[in-house]
């Protein structure tokens, strides 16, 4: 035909867009079954992310070994809600109890699946995770100790955050939505906390001072 | 005198394409895979689950941030498109280069927007919550079907003059407001960050 260049380009578009969709999805894939430990270095290799890994170049294989997933549950005395994101081998997790008590905590899962997570004010989760389904655990904050179940979640239930500056605030909102829809939330202004009010989970969509933010998954 | 039997052939409006009318296939065809294209852009969004947590793949971070530098990118060099155009079409002075200007920083600004794209698409999906995100979301359907057509169109020849321009024009808005509902708002609502 006369000029092949305008659909070339066209076709370059899909081809380009078809192989980000297929990692994305093959990478979903492995968030979601627990089984399934996949190597993903050309995931690594394609993507100069801007990610604040540690320096560790090349993801060692004993990092897949914990698939990568988000567990959200409750506290056993049912005052408060703990969530954990894994992925790549690290864990972010937030207590939160929906009034003024809320830490985030970080740290790395070990191979076996116990992680001891740290946060501010001396703040410490030890936790297991249990055949990729479960983790239980304690987290200390504040002086008490509170144990633990979160079950394996699925979106939109899991870990979200939302900061931004609003009229000269910086505000700062986290919430945990658990599987059955609930959620608990704080989000801080300058530093003082307060209940958060509810997000969309579809769309992380949350309305604060007035403001519309968007609460989004936190990954570590 | 004796009948040339070849003459009367060439009384028949000539087969030779250049005196044709165009076809309607040239015009509908590439509507109907814009159409195509949006709309499925647009179910694939609604219907899609969205996975929300694509962020820590193929090079976008959390924060969103690389979306909307690539956008930026992409918005770029979309004004490039209009001025190497208006060259192309003698309107301003330009160098002998600028069609093939027009042609690579066209390329450059669709393929710096597919990422962007499937990640709206897969992590986000279509959404009619709030005005900016509706525009965005209706927009973004459109812009794609928008741009196949005008793919599809430059292949034809002898379209009326103005059909360019116009099919030009609206991929132009449609990704100026595009990069006004999500770049831009980005930048004014978590800074100008990286």
């Amino acid at each position: 035909m006369k000029r092949s260049g305008p659909v070339v380009t066209l076709l370059a578009g899909l081809l380009l867009g078809l192989f980000m969709l297929s990692m994305n999805s093959t990478t979903g894939t492995k968030s979601a079954s627990t089984s399934y430990a996949e190597e993903s270095p050309e995931a690594a290799t394609a993507a100069p992310t801007p990610t604040r890994t540690t320096a560790s170049p090349s993801p060692s294989p004993s990092r897949t070994q914990i698939p990568d997933a988000d567990y959200a549950g409750r506290t056993t005395d049912d005052s408060a809600s703990v969530a954990v994101t894994l992925r790549d081998g690290k864990a972010i997790a937030y207590f939160c109890d929906g009034r003024a008590k809320e830490s985030w905590l970080k740290g790395d899962v070990e191979d076996d699946g116990t992680m001891k997570l740290t946060g501010k004010h001396g703040a410490e989760l030890n936790g297991t995770l249990k055949d990729g389904k479960r983790i239980s655990g304690t987290v200390d904050i504040d002086g008490g100790q509170y144990a633990f179940t979160a079950d394996k979640a699925k979106k939109p239930s899991g870990l979200y955050r939302a900061t931004a500056t609003v009229r000269g605030a910086k505000v700062d909102g986290g919430w945990i939505v658990l599987p059955d829809g609930r959620q608990v939330g704080i989000f801080t202004r300058d530093g003082e906390p307060a209940p958060a009010p509810r997000i969309d989970p579809e769309t992380g969509a949350v309305t604060i001072d007035g403001q519309q933010l968007t609460a989004r998954p936190v990954t570590p | 005198m004796t009948v040339d039997p070849n003459a009367a052939t060439q009384n028949f409006p000539s087969p030779e394409p250049g005196h044709r009318r165009p076809h309607p296939a040239r015009y509908l065809v590439p509507a109907l895979v814009a159409a195509a294209v949006a709309v499925g852009l647009g179910v694939y969004g609604k219907v899609h689950d969205p996975a929300g947590t694509a962020f820590n793949l193929a090079g976008f971070s959390s924060t969103g941030a690389v979306k909307s530098w690539l956008g930026t990118v992409a918005f770029f060099f979309a004004l490039v498109q209009v001025v190497s155009a208006a060259m192309v079409y003698g309107r301003l002075p330009g160098p002998r280069w600028s069609p093939a200007l027009h042609r690579w920083s066209g390329r450059v600004a669709f393929l710096v927007s597919v990422p962007v794209a499937v990640h709206c698409l897969y992590a986000l999906g279509y959404q009619t919550y709030e005005t900016r995100v509706l525009w965005h979301s209706l927009l973004g359907c459109f812009f794609f079907g928008a741009f196949s057509a005008k793919m599809l169109l430059l292949r034809s020849e002898r379209l009326p003059g103005w059909l360019l321009p116009i099919v030009g024009g609206l991929v132009f808005t449609a990704l100026t407001i595009i990069w006004l509902t999500s770049a831009l708002w980005f930048f004014r609502t978590f800074g100008v960050t990286t």
